[in-house]
């Protein structure tokens, strides 16, 4: 076949456009990850690039649904590592979409905490190695309220705080709330139980006077709200310019949120995504990347290296009595649109 | 003139290609995507059904639609209630100030409608800058809890839609003829018919056009109940939202997007109705 020299040409620089964008034709080592915004110190990027010599092309995203949808609408765009939360970890195995873990390439494994392995999400942690983690609680104004006058969810229902409680603006985290009040598993799946719970949440509507996803910490420290759900993170640090403040465990349980890394099943660079966990996995890593994001890290090893006052801060890592109380989400499968026409109902009034 | 006609086919076609890309398409892919079906494992499944809009007669979504009307419509009103005299002042004003008057109605649009919702919320706060004022001045004693509730929804969607109002307004009013308004009175009409028969009838364009600013955008807004009402009730823009992202169901978001658009054009025709018949009145005189 004769090609005309200019269409000649043209093929060839498409073909080296192509081979410049695309890490799969460069000859350099690479790793692709898509992680959570603000959720990795640039210099812990740096460090790893400048140890291995993988060059490091990172992407992020703002909630769960955002990654899944990407993942789905273009299963060949070919990243190498990415942190779901723990009900999409378990979607995600459950559809083929992660690689089993090798753990025999992970020195740095046992480093992690034992009480954030080996849940239900994902038995053994076949297909992920938890990152960072925060719990969702109660926060107690004390400057409204005497301290310790709120022990559990339950406590939420009483008329005397008629609008003045705050709920995350989370489908889930909502249900699981008033599923646990209720004596049920937050995961639960059977329909009368999860309409239990939202003839419960509609009772408790005349006390709730905010839902709120991304701005908790200011309606905290500002007394807009006087009591309701937070999570440890952003508590922690309200705490520090409104010590008013109280941060409760509830006796009934509550949720953790534990967000893992995981390999997608097309992940083209394998080998270096495992080098880059394990890298993840080393103890001062872990520690570095967990004081300057603020959240806890699932790394035992790491924690012991923080300064005590983090260490045995009670609000970021409660102690092995209180985190057994925890519960961590699991996909609801055909029942999450069950869970959703009934938060829509709530907020429409019924 | 060759040359000419090139110059329009060009501008015309770069015009046509933008729409075709960038409006045209993807409304046609929301509309073919409200036609299939939710998937499991895929975000939609090829099988063409009508489910979606037999659903949205389901009614927790007939309430999200009612109330979002009611929402916009109260806003809608508030609008024309204080934007039509402030119109008229502008309108009515002797020429030295007009401009400023109206340069005072667009300073607004120079910052992000978001940032300016952020900004009340920074003013109807407990410890905000109104409390701290009244509370200063010995008016009240306690701080008034006005964020997060349906007033302060009410303050953010008429603050934001405002000059939406008044502009059209001000553009008929300012064309209005004033010696009809004199032939009137020496025909012996009071006040009220003058307002009534004469005023009302005549800037009834502006009315319309500056309601429809208005009542689309205040049903969308979603982040306006969302910041200042506490999220604590669902608007057809938090709807389609909910439904693409956390419901994963993007037939049923799309066939929303649908409806909206369907709403938008029903609006669209009764305006340029209304002009129209406007404008016959107006030939015949």
């Amino acid at each position: 076949m004769i090609v005309k020299k200019p269409l000649k040409n043209f093929i060839l620089a498409i073909g080296w456009v192509i081979s410049c964008c695309s890490p799969l034709y460069a000859a350099e080592q690479v790793i692709n990850i898509f992680n959570w915004s603000g959720y990795m110190p640039d210099d812990v990027l740096m460090q790893f690039q400048a140890e291995t010599g993988i060059k490091v092309n990172y992407s992020t995203y703002d909630n769960n649904e955002t990654l899944y949808a990407k993942l789905k609408a273009s299963p060949q765009v070919g990243y190498d590592i990415i942190v779901p939360s723990t009900y999409f970890i378990d979607r995600m195995r459950h559809q083929n979409m992660l690689q089993p873990i090798d753990k025999s390439k992970l020195s740095n494994f046992k480093n992690l905490n034992p009480e954030l392995l080996n849940k239900s999400f994902d038995p053994e942690n076949r297909y992920s190695v938890p990152f960072l983690w925060s719990a969702t609680a109660i926060t107690l104004n004390t400057k409204y309220w005497p301290k310790g006058s709120v022990k559990g969810w339950n406590d939420f229902w009483q008329s005397q705080y008629k609008d003045q409680l705050l709920l995350v603006d989370d489908t889930r985290e909502v249900f699981s709330m008033a599923l646990i009040s209720l004596g049920y598993s937050p995961n639960d799946t059977d329909p009368n139980h999860i309409k239990q719970a939202f003839e419960k949440l509609k009772q408790l509507m005349p006390n709730i006077k905010v839902f709120n996803a991304e701005g908790e910490k200011s309606i905290y420290i500002d007394e807009d709200v006087t009591l309701g759900m937070g999570w440890s993170g952003d508590i922690y640090l309200a705490q520090q310019e409104n010590p008013a403040l109280e941060y409760i465990f509830p006796k009934e349980g509550f949720i953790i949120a534990l967000d893992s890394m995981a390999i997608p099943f097309n992940a083209k660079h394998v080998e270096n995504a495992y080098k880059f966990i394990n890298f993840i996995l080393r103890a001062d890593i872990a520690k570095k990347i967990s004081m300057q994001t603020g959240y806890a890290t699932a790394n035992l090893a790491g924690v012991k290296l923080m300064p005590k006052e983090i260490r045995e801060n009670p609000i970021i890592y409660p102690d092995e009595s209180i985190l057994a109380r925890g519960h961590f989400q699991s996909d609801a499968g055909a029942s999450s649109t069950i869970y959703e026409k009934y938060f829509q109902l709530l907020k429409i009034g019924g | 003139m060759k040359h000419d006609k090139t110059f329009k086919f060009i501008t015309i076609g770069i015009i046509w290609l933008w729409l075709a890309i960038f409006a045209v398409a993807p409304n046609g892919l929301v509309f073919l995507t409200s036609l299939l079906q939710q998937g499991d494992n895929e975000l939609v499944r090829l099988q063409l059904t009508l489910n979606s809009y037999f659903d949205l007669f389901n009614t927790s979504y007939l309430k999200i639609f009612l109330h979002s009307l009611g929402l916009a419509g109260c806003c809608t009103l508030v609008c024309i209630i204080v934007g039509y005299p402030f119109a008229f002042i502008i309108a009515r004003s002797t020429s030295r100030y007009k401009g400023f008057l109206l340069f005072l109605v667009i300073i607004p649009f120079w910052t992000s409608s978001l940032i300016r919702s952020y900004a009340i919320v920074a003013m109807l706060k407990t410890k905000g800058i109104l409390n701290s004022l009244l509370l200063s001045l010995g008016l009240i004693d306690q701080p008034l809890h006005l964020l997060y509730s349906s007033t302060a929804v009410m303050i953010g969607l008429v603050y934001s839609l405002l000059p939406f109002m008044i502009l059209p307004l001000y553009a008929n009013i300012e064309k209005l003829d004033m010696r009809l308004i004199d032939a009137a009175r020496d025909l012996g009409a009071n006040k009220r018919t003058v307002l009534l028969k004469i005023i009302l009838p005549l800037t009834w364009p502006g009315i319309i056009a500056g309601s429809m600013l208005v009542f689309l955008p205040a049903m969308s807004m979603f982040y306006i109940p969302d910041l200042l009402g506490g999220a604590k009730s669902v608007l057809l823009g938090n709807l389609i939202q909910n439904q693409f992202l956390t419901a994963r169901n993007w037939p049923m978001g799309s066939a929303v997007s649908v409806m909206l658009t369907l709403l938008m054009g029903l609006m669209l025709m009764l305006y340029w109705h209304s002009t129209k018949r406007n404008k016959d009145a107006q030939d015949l005189l």
